[in-house]
């Protein structure tokens, strides 16, 4: 209570005051960041449309998969072989083994989506403290740190991934997932990197090196917050790419193992002559999932970059 | 013992550059500067743009690694960080920035800003730090609904303020202030200045005040150094600086202060273009044949100037 008084004394305003300030201050908080991507939204028809499509989707495909039972897509049926779509009992078709297209896609989606948003995340997380500590420090850490980058970048990236997969007996989506995290961090690594230089030059970080702040706490708590619009843009986009890099490995034959279903074994059905023409429809609807998915993405990633770039915005304050 | 005292300070950054990126060059920002500064005096260190003033006030406040030279405080050299951490140096020397915008992280709150170096130096309970902000706030003349703004909520003049609270926080014994109204208008300049004295009588702390502009530092300063290409021409009382300068730089600095009341501004013009002619015309006679600074020779106790002694000599004579 003395604490109380004292305060009284020392300022005109009231507890009351303060609480009052600190709401107003609150719905004031981040002003900019969330005002300015959800008005860039409502003025981006396309990019609002894309959201929602996205976000249902991966809703649908999440919860639906849990009603899917394992044997439904892994057993062979010989009685529903390339059944034709749009059938009662197949609303997309079956493939050669008699499997539900349908259920394929929506258990291949719901894994396809799943392993790129987990190597959004692990290659983002580590692309970002990556380019954030060699941009902060510089000097001898940036160099060592700028060799790495240049090392990883010249490996030839398919042939290692290929290797490690075959060298690997018994991986399976987790595992998948950390060996692509290896070979995708390097792209965000830069990009970060370079904001990482230009803001650590400015004077608040000097201010909080002689206000006794830690260099760690500096990079995560201080320039990582003033880079945040710049960091959900990387990663919404290379989200858009990450879908591409299991899908493609997949329908090569080297993404995740035999049985389990994914967008790209369902594209790689494609693979086969006849099945371009006469069964279309077991691999058409992955494709099309694929460019819908990767297009609407790409619409909120444009959005995006444009509300962190003031020059850019579409929409209005 | 004076509170710090800089000694033959130097700060040279490599120029990289060619297909290897090796160092080709130097830029001698800092080239061997000596200055002592008192407890709760204001020294000001004076020159124009590129001077190297920045660099040496980076230096004692710990930013930036010294090439040569030492800086001492407390009887140890805080050139090494080892030093600086075990003194808790930044505890007692804090730095004002130029720019009051970018010196206030966007992101932060004006609560958290000035709050940090309590978090780290301090360690108050909730109540004690709020509380002290409060004051500190209090003491620039700001209202308590500042504490949860941001800072683009504010003007100029009031951001710098709040980068002064910042600096004071801790108690500093001494506050490098870089420049901290040159991005003001002036009446705003005068504002600023004001609070500065004031938290000077009241702490009894000592500014290094870093300006490009004489006219600023005359009622801030006691001691002057006048610093050209990395290097102190001129240094000495204000009365050395304002009544005897020396050295045709100095000259050129006070001939350059904005006259303010119109019927001399004619007067001024003139009497600048004089000066400048001069110093265009005599430059040879005060640096050396690279144009670098000439060695500092005493003209008093007080007054040092970098002038061949020969010249001293005579403007001496001249003066008596
Ligand atoms: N980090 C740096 N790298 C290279 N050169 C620098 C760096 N900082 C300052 N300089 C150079 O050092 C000189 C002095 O700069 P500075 O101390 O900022 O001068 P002032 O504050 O008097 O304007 C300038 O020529 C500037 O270009
Ligand atoms: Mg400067």
């Amino acid at each position: 209570m003395a604490q109380n008084d004292n305060l009284e004394k020392k300022s005109s305003i009231s507890a009351e005051d303060l609480a009052r300030l600190s709401k107003e201050a609150e719905e004031e908080a981040t002003p900019s960041s969330r005002k300015i991507i959800w008005n860039e939204f409502k003025a981006d028809k396309a990019a609002m449309t894309s959201v929602i499509i996205i976000v249902a989707f991966i809703l649908f495909v999440v919860i639906a998969s849990f009603f899917i039972p394992a044997h439904d897509y892994k057993e062979v049926n010989i009685m529903s072989y390339f059944n034709k779509p749009f059938t009662p009992d197949f609303w997309l078709g079956a493939d050669s083994s008699g499997r539900s297209i349908a259920k394929l896609l929506i258990v291949g989606s719901r894994n396809s989506i799943g392993i790129a948003i987990g190597l959004t995340f692990i290659s983002g997380a580590f692309g970002i403290a990556y380019g954030l500590i060699s941009g902060y420090f510089g000097g001898i850490t940036d160099m060592i740190m700028s060799r790495i980058y240049d090392f990883m970048i010249m490996l030839p990236q398919l042939m290692f991934i290929i290797v490690l997969v075959t060298i690997i007996q018994n991986y399976n989506a987790v595992t998948l997932t950390l060996i692509l995290s290896l070979f995708q961090w390097m792209g965000t690594s830069r990009l970060i990197r370079s904001r990482s230089l230009a803001e650590s030059r400015k004077d608040y970080v000097a201010a909080s090196k002689t206000s006794g702040t830690g260099n760690f706490r500096i990079i995560f708590r201080e320039i990582m917050p003033n880079i945040s619009s710049l960091i959900i843009v990387e990663m919404t986009l290379s989200f858009a790419a990450n879908l591409g890099v299991e899908t493609g490995l997949s329908f090569l034959g080297f993404g995740l193992p035999n049985g389990t279903p994914s967008l790209g074994t369902l594209m790689a059905n494609a693979t086969d002559p006849t099945n371009i023409t006469q069964y279309w429809w077991t691999w058409i609807f992955a494709a099309i999932e694929i460019i819908v998915l990767c297009l609407a993405v790409s619409y909120v990633g444009q959005a995006l970059r444009r509300a962190a770039d003031s020059s850019q915005r579409l929409g209005m304050e | 013992m004076s509170l710090i005292e800089v000694k033959d300070l130097e700060v040279h950054y490599p120029i990289r550059s060619g297909f290897w990126n090796r160092v080709t060059d130097e830029v001698l920002a800092v080239d061997g500067i000596s200055l002592d500064i008192e407890a709760g005096e204001t020294y000001g260190l004076v020159g124009e743009s590129g001077s190297g003033k920045s660099t040496t006030g980076k230096s004692i406040v710990g930013l930036e690694k010294p090439t040569k030279g030492q800086i001492l405080y407390k009887g140890k050299d805080i050139t090494k960080p080892r030093n600086r951490h075990e003194l808790d140096y930044n505890q007692d020397v804090q730095m004002i920035f130029q720019d009051s915008l970018s010196s206030l992280n966007p992101r932060k709150r004006i609560e958290d800003i000035i709050a940090e170096p309590l978090r780290n130096f301090a360690h108050l309970s909730k109540d004690d730090e709020k509380l002290r902000v409060l004051q500190l706030l209090d003491i620039v003349g700001l209202d308590a609904d500042a504490l949860y703004k941001y800072p683009h909520q504010f003007s100029g003049g009031q951001r710098q303020r709040i980068g002064v609270a910042r600096a004071v926080a801790t108690n500093p014994k001494l506050i490098v202030a870089d420049e901290p109204v040159s991005a003001l208008d002036l009446s705003v300049q005068a504002q600023v200045l004001n609070f500065m004295k004031k938290i000077q009588r009241d702490f009894g702390v000592s500014y290094l005040f870093i300006s490009h502009d004489l006219g600023v530092v005359r009622h801030m300063c006691d001691n002057i150094a006048i610093m050209h290409r990395g290097r102190i021409v001129e240094i000495g009382t204000r009365d050395d600086i304002y009544n005897h300068p020396m050295h045709i730089y100095t000259k050129r600095l006070l001939s350059a202060i904005p006259e303010t009341s119109v019927e001399h501004r004619e007067e001024a013009r003139e009497h600048r273009e004089a000066v400048e002619k001069e110093f265009q015309e005599n430059q040879d006679r005060y640096y050396d044949k690279d144009g670098k600074v000439l060695p500092l020779i005493a003209v008093t106790d007080t007054h040092k100037v970098a002038m061949p002694q020969d010249e001293v000599d005579e403007l001496q004579r001249e003066d008596d």
